[in-house]
């Protein structure tokens, strides 16, 4: 009973330090701004969330807090309206949107579409929220009996997770570039002797490959020049009609919507599983359980809201292995993790000891953007159209600039702006090869981690490890990583045998017009 | 069926470049000073990531081979093939674009204020892109890099580089 009443004083002591005019305009200001972000094609959500990061340095926490998770918000559901009214996911996330949404504004729905995507997302995050207030604790009480093997299998069963999932057929691909992050997280000063490793005798790489410049690398200029490569004209369905879903429409979406709220959060809480990945799950499965499932594809707005409750389901979900356990969700969970980082929040199993509330001030923040989404959201949908006019030839130049500043502003330092431009060319090539970017970032985030723990835990063990192997989280986490691996190997397989034989029934075509 | 044919040579490049770069990871690693015993040594780690990559890499090599990459290397890599590549339009926009942000980034920033590097950068980018008319590129540029470079320095207080 008194730690109910505990937890609703934190409660209210946070709802308190959150809830001033200030704090107020810059989640609204904010959400505005990322649903902006997420609606024009090219800027997504983690590009906002990287170049971001460093502009919230001056920043008090509370409004660091307030402007990330705003524009966080704002660019998951943003996304929609691009992927229904020009058939481009504005951000990653609105991919599976665009199915259903653009089918029913080229019908002319596109406006009830919108709504109905927007009151989804609307939805979505409020289950999220909800399911990260009661479930966070619990996770805080199991985090506690991690010890340092426990963080070395975690982060390994991060990266390998991640790869399984954000890969389409070969989580090999997403395996290579996570342990690549890995190997990027070594780079410099080793954290336990301070050993240069890597570093080829480089007074700058001894600093070791500063996180942030990498990710606005990875995330903003691969994705530039992922956009300029080629011009892609786009039509858009201007005139879209009435916005507010009707009471039809929103009765037959409520038994999809609450499903696709628990699928966005359980994949949120994923490692590194993000929106993109949360919103196809939710609705494959929302089409095998649809009473109407040849709908879907044709315009169907279950099919609609299922995308767009998980995508925004997964933006609380993420944040419960974050506070946690250090771990994103996400990748714009990650950005927002390098950012809280920087203001000297360690979120773990001992961030409500070091600072009480922190859960419940990141969960009202969220809320209040949620409610700022819906209103924004709506009003915003018919002026939309002449947004998504501004020529992307003009915009994504502009953006370069942006990065430039967000990776010195960091460390002053212009070597991270060598580093940023390299890491947007790895990222290019990787992703013009299939290379999935999710699993790098969580990488690059978690590498010292494995590193340090790792090494710390068989010393502890002093080489013997056989006290390692019977504890039981790491039991669990070890036949977890045992399954990602052999369920992967073999997509792996059927993957290349799938390309075999393609490649076997071209050549005998071939021969077969020779003769 | 391009695409299918390149997947497998880039898998094939890829899966070489990975046994190589893991063997490298695995000898630099074992050359790095131990400190009490090798269990906490700093080459740990990436010796362990080393032995990953090779065989993340010998997965790929056999996918790839079974995918006929090596012979494919022949047509991808054939002079049809590459000189229509090195051609093709996409490429060619692409290596201008990263040209230009070189320019920027290592030539114009820090020989000049950020404000005109910038504008000469937007300027020449937008220029190339054909993004708008000459005058209202111009516009473009020069009111863009003004209002970035105020707002981030006296608004948010960030140097600029």
């Amino acid at each position: 009973m008194e730690a109910i009443f505990r937890e609703i004083a934190l409660f209210g002591g946070a709802f308190m330090s959150v809830f001033t005019l200030t704090e107020l305009m810059v989640v609204m200001m904010a959400t505005i701004l990322g649903i902006i972000v997420g609606a024009i094609p090219g800027l997504t959500a983690t590009m906002a969330l990287a170049l971001l990061i460093n502009l919230t340095y001056g920043m008090n926490l509370n409004i660091a807090l307030a402007f990330l998770l705003g524009v966080y918000v704002g660019a998951v559901m943003g996304g929609c309206y691009s992927a229904i009214m020009v058939n481009i996911p504005g951000t990653p996330s609105a991919a599976a949107t665009a199915l259903d949404g653009f089918v029913l504004a080229k019908r002319g729905e596109g406006g009830l579409a919108i709504g109905t995507g927007i009151v989804a997302s609307f939805f979505g995050m409020l289950m999220s929220i909800l399911l990260l207030i009661f479930l966070t604790p619990f996770l805080y009480k199991i985090a506690l009996k991690f010890g340092q093997w426990e963080y070395f299998l975690l982060s390994v069963f991060g990266i390998m997770i991640c790869g399984n999932l954000s890969t389409g057929k070969d989580p090999i691909k997403g395996w290579v570039v996570g342990f690549l992050g890995f190997f990027t997280a070594m780079i410099g000063l080793d954290k336990i002797y301070a050993y240069p490793r890597f570093t080829f005798g480089s007074l700058e790489l001894m600093g070791g490959i500063a996180l942030i410049p990498a990710l606005i690398g990875v995330f903003g200029i691969s994705e530039i020049l992922f956009v300029l490569q080629e011009k892609i004209p786009y039509k858009i369905e201007g005139n879209i009609g009435r916005v507010l879903p009707t009471k039809k429409i929103m009765k037959s979406i409520l038994p999809a919507a609450i499903r696709s709220g628990i699928i966005g959060v359980g994949i949120g809480a994923v490692p590194g599983a993000g929106e993109d990945i949360g919103a196809w799950v939710s609705y494959d499965i929302g089409k095998r359980r649809s009473k109407h499932p040849e709908l879907f594809g044709k315009g169907s707005y279950e099919g609609l809201a299922c995308a767009e409750t998980a995508n925004n389901a997964v933006v609380g979900g993420a944040m419960i292995p974050l506070l946690t356990l250090a771990i994103p969700g996400s990748p714009p969970a990650a950005m927002f993790l390098a950012a809280i980082w920087l203001h000297g929040i360690k979120p773990g199993p001992m961030l409500p000891v070091e600072q009480p509330g922190f859960l419940y001030r990141v969960a009202i923040l969220l809320f209040f953007a949620t409610v700022f989404m819906l209103v924004w959201g709506l009003i915003m949908a018919k002026p939309m159209a002449k947004i998504l006019k501004v020529k992307r030839e003009i915009l994504m130049p502009i953006i370069v600039p942006l990065t430039v500043i967000g990776a010195f502003a960091g460390g002053v330092r212009g070597f991270d702006i060598g580093v940023m431009f390299v890491f947007g060319l790895i990222g290019y090539v990787l992703r013009k090869l299939d290379y999935p970017m999710a699993p790098l970032v969580l990488g690059i985030i978690l590498g010292p981690m494995a590193d340090v723990s790792f090494r710390q835990a068989l010393m502890q063990g002093q080489g013997n490890l056989i006290p390692l192997l019977g504890r039981p989280v790491g039991i669990v986490l070890m036949f977890a990583i045992a399954f990602i691996v052999v369920t992967g190997i073999k997509r792996a397989m059927d993957y290349s045998k799938e390309q075999r034989e393609l490649i076997l029934a071209q050549q005998n075509s071939e021969q077969s017009n020779g003769n | 069926m391009e695409d299918v044919k390149k997947g497998s040579v880039s898998d094939f490049i890829m899966s070489i470049l990975l046994l190589i770069f893991g063997i490298a990871l695995i000898i630099s690693s074992l050359n790095m000073k131990v400190f009490n015993t090798f269990l906490d040594a700093p080459g740990f780690f990436p010796m362990l990531l080393g032995i990953i990559f090779i065989f993340l890499g010998l997965m790929m090599l056999i996918s790839s081979i079974r995918r006929k990459g090596p012979q494919q290397m022949g047509h991808v890599f054939g002079k049809a093939n590459l000189g229509a590549f090195f051609k093709h339009i996409e490429f060619k926009r692409v290596m201008i674009l990263i040209g230009l942000m070189v320019v920027y980034i290592f030539g114009l920033i820090g020989r000049m204020h950020f404000a005109i590097a910038t504008a000469i950068y937007l300027f020449c980018t937008m220029w190339f892109l054909k993004s708008t008319g000459l005058v209202k590129n111009i516009i473009i540029s020069v009111v863009t890099s003004i209002v970035i470079s105020v707002v981030f320095r006296f608004v948010f207080n960030i140097p600029l580089p």
